[in-house]
């Protein structure tokens, strides 16, 4: 027992010095630098946007002690490797302590809310996915940071930055609630070496009939692609088959997210308006009934499942490290996913397919289901829908805080254009790109010298960068949901579709039993309360 | 037994061994896991052995034993399952002896009515009576039963039944009590403490120290202690002196099962400790990200709440079988 | 003799008190639960039997009540029939038997999350311990069966061991001179086995038979940490139905509901072998 204790001793020993560190360093010109905690990376900030709050000396929050939620992840782990990575710097900055509290994925929101209802306030703020702040807002749990955004103690971040799209999810009726932080929205990967091929293009030709449908249009065009490569060794890393497409299916791990981005473009009709039948995807927005059983949504879930034939059986229990790491071992023509797939490719330990790389905004699909007449369309050009789904995984701050100016000022520095361009350009920090900061011009006014000093090849940044603006700035979105029960929606659609992709069901009885649940959830948490929320959040007048 | 060298003999023996090499495979290859580097994570062929196939590396342990939610983890496993433990011993000795060598009989009616009373009570409630004045008039009610119709009846229960009674607690799936626990707990401030956890722990785990605490007792020469009451001694003192002392490598064999129970104890952890009071398998149970799972830390994070409980299983060796029976076999 | 002190109610007393409070309260709270529809911060309202009616209309129910007694019924007697087996094997002149069979007690105690998550690393389909050195190809998490069969399997590395030592226990307290005996009239191995080894071991059999089922009903850990209940719903046990529906929707009226027709299954187990257990522990 003595000697744990000793060793227990020892231990704390060592991290009391690894604490008692420098970890961060002001420039003459009031520059600030700093230093990351495991690599000891330097990060500089301007003095213009550092803001007045931090100075050498000085310790504005000193004693205090903050705690926030953020899914589990580790020191180097997506989204909560940030917060390590800056907590040692933050908290030498501030005098106060943070406190990282990881909880698994799905446990985040149940945990935070029953702290929040049973009134316990332990945390101070939460790193939550941009769908559970209906959750948080109606009952008044967080606060919005319009004056803190205006406040210029604070380091600086502009959401002028944002394209619409993601602003709508960093915001509530117009106010700011949380901070820049991640950007989600699925596009699809290739691999550019192979699809550009002539060799590859004839070889193609020769078998199927007709020319490579290359670049890609329409979800059909992948299709056909991914059946052809699928179970030739077209990939020299290793002497195995390798197949068309690679995604990720595991249960409540956010497979689910394939099913939309793909759905999207064969459900939602573009137009200038908003009602049952364009720009809507969900419920029908005068009475709450689900959509997501329409012969729209049944003909891509179709689609997906003819898709997914050409990937990995053992897709269908990956979460999304095994699919993009699938992906990036050189096995998978195509794939369509997070904006952490271009930027781990970078990464040599991990991807062996640098400079390889190929990215669009998704396709589309020529058909379109009008959810009005009961009737599908069909267009001359494909209806290409861009999409925010996923998580933006964002930073919010408890109403219940006895210290919301600590909070922020963590956020607002993991905000500043330096803290977020590191954080974009590094795979493992999960902070993927969207906003004009990460897009190089005309788009934006990242630089090109800046992505290749952080490792990454030219020729990838350029497809990336450009799939990301198109895919934010697209001219049909689809609407994203963050009404209350979001969570448990999804979660009855994400056990279906995943039922039906392990073949237990056929995509009707899936999506019907999905529609079936969904009725009971919108029931239980009371039909004009969820139909009011979901009106506004989509933006329709009845 | 004699060593006959027959060929039935070597092949049952080597079979012996195969079945142990087996058991023992699932370990090897996560502490395998856990030294390689991440790209060789699922690209090892063979029996990967370290420095045969892959240069080992001990960055996954670093960064994990350095991270100060394990840290804390771990000092919260370790505090919570010594007290509980401890405090399970404390509660549940004095009631098995009690049940070994005195005879209790309580009349059954009357339980009857103390769980009728208790339940009309609660009825009432949760129907928004007051909870005070329900619980005083539910007392009365039950005293006045006792008194008076409670004398009619002459069924009475034995130790026996008490004793089935605590073990029936063990049979209970927890599940049934984790929302209660987390509205009681609320109620009195006490999520995300170790008090709360300790608390849940000491509940689960009594029936098991009183019922083969028991075993132990009754087992004992009941001779001892009177010859030590003969001498003069307290019925307190021939306890404390005599059955305490005597079956004190069962109730440390006994210590350390529930060290490990309290340990690998899942679900409440969850529940009830987030943040202050989170403990290993709760950690443990966050290691499926946002961004998926990261098997060289996973493996790193299983080894390390494996090895305590292992250690103790190794340790409490001789009285494995009568724990994990509930004394109902001797090993 | 004093065997009668009054001081015995001190020693029993403060326990029943104990337990009292913490479960009996417990229960009748969740028993409560179960007939409201709850949520946290208003008011909650009476619906009688609502909740579980609403439970035989759920087929996550059905599917959960399946996979639960699949799980129960087919792992406990892999698990029996394995035991047994290696008792058999363990229960004769072995070089280093005693440091064996402690080898073999290890997993016993091993933080079960922590052996589903370790599993993983076995089954992973790509480069798994099976996949990397048996070469087999087999879709043990991403097909719903074979989801089923790993989970089992864990189980199976858990538990074994347990109806293993106890049997070996029962085992070796036979006396060697019934077999002697038995010997002279020259009986087969197989009928030694039958007539003798068996009838000794029965009540141990029952006994663990018992003991793992009622703990197997409640599985949580493993299928949470292993598969976290998929491909789909294959393997979503009753437990972790329970758990998600209170835990991750607020359902805790519904959520409680369930959690008591869980419990209800384990006592009709544990009550049709009452006698069985009566005679073990008293």
């Amino acid at each position: 027992m003595r000697r744990i204790i000793g060793y227990l001793v020892l231990i704390s020993l060592f991290f009391g010095w690894a604490l008692a560190q420098e970890n961060i360093k002001w420039g003459d010109d009031g520059s600030l630098t700093i230093i990351t905690q495991d690599d000891h990376e330097e990060i500089t900030i301007p003095a213009d946007q550092v803001g007045t709050l931090f100075g050498p000396g000085e310790q504005p929050f000193a004693g205090q002690r903050i705690a926030i939620t953020v899914n589990t992840g580790g020191p180097k782990g997506g989204i909560s490797g940030p917060l390590h990575q800056l907590r040692p710097a933050w908290e030498q900055l501030t005098g106060a302590k943070l406190d990282i509290v990881e909880m698994p994925l799905p446990e985040q929101l149940p945990t935070t809310i029953n702290d929040l209802r049973l009134g316990l306030n332990q945390f101070d703020g939460f790193i939550e996915g941009a769908w559970y702040m209906g959750e948080y807002i109606t009952p008044g749990f967080i606060i919005p940071i319009d004056d803190y955004i205006a406040d210029p103690r604070f380091p600086h971040w502009d959401p002028n930055w944002m394209p619409p799209s993601l602003r709508n999810i960093y915001t509530w009726e117009n106010k700011f609630y949380a901070t820049l932080n991640d950007s989600d929205g699925q596009v699809l990967y290739w691999r550019n070496d192979i699809l550009s091929d002539p060799e590859w293009q004839a070889k193609y030709k020769e078998e199927v009939g007709s020319d490579m449908p290359f670049p890609v249009k329409t979800w059909d065009d992948v299709i056909a692609i991914s059946k052809f490569f699928n179970g030739k060794n077209w990939d020299s890393n290793d002497p195995d088959p390798d197949s068309g497409v690679v995604l990720h299916f595991k249960v409540n791990a956010q497979g689910h997210f394939h099913f939309m981005t793909m759905s999207a473009s064969y459900v939602v009709r573009p137009g200038d308006t908003v009602d049952r039948c364009t720009n809507n995807y969900w419920f029908d927005p005068a009475t709450m009934e689900p959509l997501i059983n329409q012969p729209g949504h049944v003909k891509a879930l179709e689609k997906l499942q003819e898709l997914a034939q050409y990937g990995p059986e053992a897709q269908a229990a990956w979460d999304l490290t095994e699919g993009w790491d699938y992906f990036m071992r050189g096995k998978a023509i195509f794939t369509f996913s997070w904006g952490d797939v271009g930027a781990l490719v970078q990464d040599p330990t991990r991807s062996k397919i640098q400079g390889k790389l190929g990215a669009s905004i998704v396709p589309g699909s020529t058909d379109v289901y009008n959810m009005c007449s009961n009737a599908w369309e069909t267009l001359d050009e494909p209806n290409v829908v861009g999409n925010t789904v996923g998580g933006s995984w964002q930073g919010i701050i408890s109403s219940r805080t006895p210290n919301p100016e600590t909070v922020y000022s963590l956020y607002s520095l993991m905000a500043t254009a330096p803290v977020h361009s590191w954080n974009t350009q590094r795979g493992w920090t999960g902070v993927d790109p969207g906003v004009s900061i990460d897009f190089l011009p005309p788009n934006g006014t990242a630089t090109l010298e800046g992505y290749e000093a952080a490792g990454w090849n030219p020729d990838d940044v350029k497809f990336y960068t450009q799939a990301y603006y198109d895919n934010f700035y697209a001219k049909t979105m689809m609407p994203y949901i963050r009404i209350n029960g979001t969570e448990e929606y999804w979660r009855a659609l994400d056990q279906n579709l995943s039922e039906a992709m392990i073949g237990r069901m056929t995509p009707q009885e899936a999506l019907d039993r999905t529609a079936e649940a969904w009725k009971g959830i919108t029931e239980r948490r009371g039909l004009d309360l969820q139909l009011k929320q979901y009106q506004e959040a989509i933006g329709y007048h009845p | 037994m004699k060593m006959r060298l027959t060929a039935t003999h070597i092949i049952l023996t080597v079979l012996a061994f195969v079945v142990v090499l087996i058991w023992l495979l699932p370990f090897y290859w996560a502490v395998s896991v856990s030294l390689r580097p991440p790209s060789m994570t699922f690209t090892c062929k063979g029996l990967c052995f370290p420095y045969l196939q892959f240069p080992p590396t001990l960055e996954h342990w670093k960064t994990e034993l350095s991270s100060r939610e394990m840290l804390r983890a771990l000092l919260n496993s370790s505090i919570i399952a010594f007290t509980a433990s401890f405090f399970t011993l404390v509660l549940g000795t004095p009631a098995a002896y009690a049940l070994a060598r005195f005879r209790f009989s309580p009349r059954l009616v009357v339980i009857f009515a103390f769980v009728f009373c208790a339940i009309l009570a609660f009825t009432a409630a949760s129907f928004g009576v007051d909870w005070r004045l329900a619980l005083l008039a539910a007392f009365v009610i039950f005293l006045g039963f006792a008194m008076t119709l409670g004398n009619r009846f002459e069924k009475r229960l034995g130790n026996e039944d008490i004793t089935l009674w605590f073990l029936s607690q063990r049979f209970l799936p927890p599940i049934v009590t984790v929302v209660p626990f987390l509205l009681i707990m609320s109620q009195f401030k006490l999520i995300d403490t170790r008090l709360a956890l300790i608390l849940v722990n000491i509940t689960f785990n009594l029936p098991f120290a009183i019922v083969i605490m028991r075993q132990a007792f009754i087992d004992l020469p009941i001779e001892l202690e009177e010859a030590a009451m003969v001498d003069g001694a307290s019925f307190f003192g021939s306890f404390y002196r005599v059955a305490l002392r005597l079956t004190a490598p069962v109730m440390a064999a006994t210590l350390m099962i529930i060290l490990a129970f309290c340990w690998n104890e899942l679900l409440f952890a969850l529940n009830l400790g987030t943040l202050k009071a989170k403990t290993i398998p709760a950690l443990l149970a966050g290691s499926a990200s946002t961004r998926g799972i990261q098997f060289w830390f996973v493996a790193v994070r299983a080894l390390i709440a494996l090895i305590p409980p292992t250690i103790l299983a190794l340790l409490a060796q001789r009285y494995i079988v009568r724990g994990l029976t509930f004394g109902a076999v001797k090993g | 003799m004093r065997w009668n002190s009054p001081l015995k109610y001190v020693f029993l007393l403060p326990t029943v008190i104990w337990v009292l409070c913490f479960t009996m309260f417990p229960l009748l709270y969740s028993l409560r639960l179960s007939f409201f529809r709850v949520n946290i911060g208003q008011k909650d309202i009476f619906i009688g039997l609502e909740n579980f009616a609403r439970a035989f209309k759920d087929p996550n129910v059905w599917n959960a009540a399946k996979v639960t007694l699949t799980f129960v019924l087919v792992g406990v007697s892999i698990q029996l029939v394995l035991g047994l087996l290696f008792a058999l094997l363990f229960n004769r002149a072995l070089p280093g038997r005693n440091v064996l069979r402690t080898i073999m007690t290890l997993p016993l105690f091993a933080t079960p999350i922590g052996v589903g998550y370790m599993f993983i690393t076995i089954f992973h389909e790509e480069g798994g311990f099976i996949r990397a050195s048996l070469g087999a190809k087999i879709p043990w998490l991403s097909n719903p069966n074979w989801a089923m069969v790993s989970v089992i399997l864990v189980d199976v590395w858990n538990w074994t061991p347990f109806v293993f030592i106890v049997l070996l226990a029962a085992l070796q307290s036979i006396p060697e001179e019934y077999y002697e005996a038995a010997r002279l009239e020259s009986s087969s191995q197989w009928e030694l086995f039958r007539y003798i080894t068996f009838p000794i071991l029965q009540p141990s059999i029952i006994l663990v038979l018992i003991l793992r089922m009622s703990e197997a009903f409640k599985v949580f850990d493993i299928p949470f940490s292993l598969t976290s209940g998929g491909p789909g719903i294959a393997t979503e046990t009753f437990s972790m139905l329970t758990f998600n529906t209170y835990r991750r929707f607020f359902d805790f009226g519904y959520g409680s509901a369930l959690a008591y027709l869980l419990l209800i299954a384990v006592a009709i187990i544990v009550t049709s072998f009452f006698g069985r257990i009566r005679q073990a522990y008293t």
